[in-house]
């Protein structure tokens, strides 16, 4: 016997691990169950490696001091080789972990997967979709840049708002009333020891019961689960339709696995690390922070609430979305599986996807905020400025220095808060400007205090060049006749050249 | 062996090529008072109202040569960091509330002037210096803007010439005098003013002829200007309520 053989034999008498591996790898799956839509659970599992392996390496470098953080991340940028790679990998891997778990569990879902006997696995499951978040959470901050640093006063400013206990859950959160450096030696433990011990702990629980459970078959309409009888119903499928789970259906997983792991890797070369953005430093305020991708849509949503349902929603919506994932199955743990028969469950499976992706685009050009650096940064295009009369020009200056820019574009720069003004002289006559800028209004700030009243006819008389040439910017009839009554037409109603504009 | 030197292979293919994904030298986000590019300081303080490349803007053409020939650095770094009273040119300095520092805007002034400055473009001659260094005689001013502007600008504010008024009181309230002496000293190329040289057919203008016009045309100014309806009291006045005057004169 060669010598390999001789300590597999020794290692093997006292492990005997041979027999429940084979079991578990040869044990029958309904042929159905070999499909492409199968293999999500897989790859996630993988990516939880990836992450593992990468994230131990990380560590090899990082510490969790306040002062120290940010610069690792750069050293490891800069200067290790290859530590951006690194960098980019894992943090590539979160989003694809968060994304791949998420659609896991849409077609877990779509699959009537959760319903008996496999309750229990579905449950985890929701665990395991909230720690994987908890991670990407957790990690972001890790990266403590002013993401990160915004990020966290978001998640406090959140968790104050929990009636009676919030200060002191906030405590515990930043272990101290601000964000400090036992904030990051505390979110350093989660993500490096508590919440990843439960993820394995807690992945291994789920594939545990994949295993002794047996893969969900393909669902048929019709074909209803019944406590009584679907056990047995499901072995005869396994048996009579089945093939062993390996080479039978793995060799999909892998292949997915690979090309999911290739896709990170591209997406890391590619598109890099992330960040680390600027120095966590709350003095520094012309910054525009930014959740990472899994927490993009709650930013939106945040934004849009009006300010007296943001606390309601915030304490209610999350714990009743976990309560309705936990007590699905429970509710819906019989009954039919497909989803030709299930236009409920579609329809809301659609119905979230579309929300998520356009709070998520949303979220990538925050139209709610305005630009902070547009009104000495945006230009004002030459068009718009050819032909003017110096008093005009004088208008621009002062819709640039009054930062009307900050929240109204003009040919397609500056803050999208407002409308876009390009052509806002077809829409409002002279007066209606006036009016406009004095008063303001739906959510515009009104600047009769703060505008001179030349201040105010400079403007005026800018936004009222803003028209197409072709089409004459509105204007109210009974000026013209209040002009002739006696009123001095104001002093530069003519116009100089390039105004077509009929009087 | 053979996937230790793929592995090894692909380490040194990654390192060694050019993938767009690995992080600039410097961090991705300066902290802000470590900028120094000219590029992006301009692009982020100035173009806003100077126009993209210090031309085009509604405010003075900075990329003109011949106002950076008439300008000196001391009163560049001052304008930059106080602005300019009686304009819309706000302080960028820190002093003056300003996120822009010393350094910072040396380092504008020297990128101004690499960037825009043109030798010689004076063509031998001085012009008047950028400051006035007496103050203006407005009664002779007068004669000054029908000989030199009113063929452009018209001759009032009612009838105002194909450049448009000059003499509008709304505008003279948002201009001081170092405007009006700036504008016509250099010009403003990119939107068709001439400079000191070129406004009177045939000879330049002189300091003194400059300086009279300047406080002539501040003169103009209205007492109350910018008031839509200038003949018509103030609509919102009850009767026996007495409305705060406009105090608005600069
Ligand atoms: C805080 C952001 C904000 C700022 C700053 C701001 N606006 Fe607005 N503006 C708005 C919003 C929002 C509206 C839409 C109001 C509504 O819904 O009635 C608006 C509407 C307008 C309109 C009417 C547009 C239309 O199509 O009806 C004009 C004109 C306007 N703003 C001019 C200005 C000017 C001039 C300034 C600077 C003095 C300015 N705004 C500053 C947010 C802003
Ligand atoms: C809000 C608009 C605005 C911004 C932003 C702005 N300026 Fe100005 N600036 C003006 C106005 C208005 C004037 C007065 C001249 C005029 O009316 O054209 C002026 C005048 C100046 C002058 C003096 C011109 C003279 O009379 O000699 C300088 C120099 C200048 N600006 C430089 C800058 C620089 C450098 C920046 C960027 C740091 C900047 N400005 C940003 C509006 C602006
Ligand atoms: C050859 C014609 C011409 C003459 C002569 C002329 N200008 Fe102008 N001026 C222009 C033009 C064209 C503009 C740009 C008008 C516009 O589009 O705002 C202008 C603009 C101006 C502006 C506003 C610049 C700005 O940045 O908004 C001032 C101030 C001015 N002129 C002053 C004068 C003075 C003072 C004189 C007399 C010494 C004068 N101009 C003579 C053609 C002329």
């Amino acid at each position: 016997m060669p010598w390999y053989r001789r300590t597999y034999d020794w290692l093997e008498r006292r492990l005997q691990l041979e027999g429940p591996i084979k079991d578990a790898v040869l044990h029958p799956v309904p042929k159905s169950t070999a499909s492409w839509w199968y293999v999500f659970g897989s790859a996630s599992a993988v990516l939880l490696v990836l992450q593992v392996v990468t994230g131990i390496l990380l560590a090899l470098v990082y510490s969790p001091s306040a002062s120290h953080a940010w610069n690792i991340l750069q050293m490891l940028n800069h200067q290790v080789p290859l530590g951006w790679f690194l960098r980019a990998m894992h943090g590539w891997g979160s989003n694809f972990m968060v994304a791949i778990v998420v659609i896991h569990m849409a077609q877990v879902f779509l699959f009537g997967a959760y319903k008996f006997p496999r309750e229990l696995t579905w449950i985890i499951g929701v665990f395991l979709l909230l720690l994987t978040l908890g991670m990407a959470f957790t990690g972001q901050v890790l990266r403590f840049d002013q993401d990160a640093y915004w990020g966290l006063a978001i998640g406090a400013s959140i968790l104050g708002r929990v009636p009676w206990i919030g200060g002191q859950l906030v405590h515990l959160m930043l272990g101290g009333p601000i964000i400090n450096g036992a904030t990051l030696t505390r979110f350093f433990a989660l993500h490096v020891f508590i919440l990843p011990g439960t993820l394995l702990v807690l992945t291994g629980l789920h594939v545990w019961m994949v295993v002794k459970l047996g893969i969900n078959e393909w669902p048929m309409p019709g074909r209803l689960v019944r406590r009584e009888t679907y056990i047995q119903e499901y072995n005869e499928l396994a048996h009579k339709d089945g093939l062993p789970f390996f080479p039978g259906a793995a060799w999909k997983d892998a292949y997915f696995a690979a090309a999911i792991l290739l896709a990170v890797a591209l997406c890391a070369a590619y598109f890099g690390p992330y960040g680390p953005t600027g120095t966590p430093d709350p003095t520094i305020i012309n910054t525009v922070p930014k959740p990472d991708p899994p927490f993009l849509w709650i930013y939106t949503v945040l934004s849009y609430l009006p300010p007296e349902m943001e606390t309601p929603f915030l304490l209610i919506v999350p714990p009743l979305a976990i309560a309705v994932l936990l007590g699905l199955p429970f509710v819906a743990g019989v009954g039919e599986k497909s989803w030709w028969r299930r236009p409920v469950a579609v329809f809301s499976v659609m119905f979230l996807a579309v929300c998520w992706a356009s709070f998520t685009h949303l979220a990538t050009y925050t139209p709610w905020s305005p630009k902070m650096n547009a009104w000495s940064g945006a230009p004002i295009p030459t068009a718009f400025l050819e032909r003017r009369t110096p008093l005009e020009r004088q208008g621009a200056n002062v819709f640039q220095e009054k930062q009307c820019r900050n929240c109204h574009s003009i040919g397609g720069s500056g803050g999208l808060r407002g409308p876009a003004l390009d052509d806002v002289a077809t829409r409002l006559t002279e007066d209606q400007l006036i009016r406009q800028v004095l008063l303001g209004g739906g959510n515009m700030p009104a600047y009769g205090s703060t505008l001179s009243p030349p201040e105010t006819t400079a403007l005026v008389r800018f936004l009222n060049t803003l028209h197409p040439n072709y089409q004459p910017a509105a204007s109210d009839a009974s000026r013209a006749v209040a002009g002739q009554g006696g009123v001095p037409s104001a002093s530069t109603v003519e116009r100089g050249n390039g105004q077509h504009k009929t009087q | 062996m053979k996937g230790l030197g793929l592995v090894l292979l692909a380490a040194t293919a990654l390192s060694g090529c050019h993938m767009p994904g690995r992080p600039a030298p410097g961090p991705e986000v300066p902290r802000p008072e470590s900028v120094m590019s000219f590029a992006q300081l301009y692009g982020e303080n100035c173009s806003g109202c100077h126009g993209a490349d210090g031309r085009n803007g509604s405010a003075m053409e900075l990329g003109n040569p011949v106002y950076l020939a008439i300008i000196d650095d001391a009163a560049l770094r001052n304008i930059i960091a106080n602005g300019e009273k009686g304009t819309l040119m706000p302080g960028f300095g820190n002093a003056a509330g300003g996120s822009l520092t010393d350094k910072q805007i040396d380092a504008l002034v020297s990128g101004m002037r690499a960037r825009w400055a043109k030798p010689n473009v004076l063509a031998g001659m001085t012009a008047p210096p950028w400051k006035a260094s007496q103050p203006g005689d407005a009664t002779h001013g007068a004669a000054v803007y029908t000989q030199a502007c009113a063929r452009c600008h018209g001759n009032t504010s009612q009838q105002p010439g194909a450049a448009g008024s000059i003499l509008d009181g709304s505008f003279l309230a948002l201009v001081n005098d170092q405007t009006i002496r700036t504008i016509v000293i250099a010009g403003r190329d990119d939107i068709g003013q001439p400079d000191w040289r070129n406004v009177l057919l045939g000879r330049a203008l002189t300091d003194a002829e400059i300086t009279d016009l300047t406080a002539w045309l501040i003169a103009q100014t209205p007492p109350h200007p910018g008031h839509p309806y200038p003949s018509t009291q103030p609509t919102a006045e009850r009767p026996g309520e007495q409305q705060p005057l406009a105090t608005h004169t600069q």
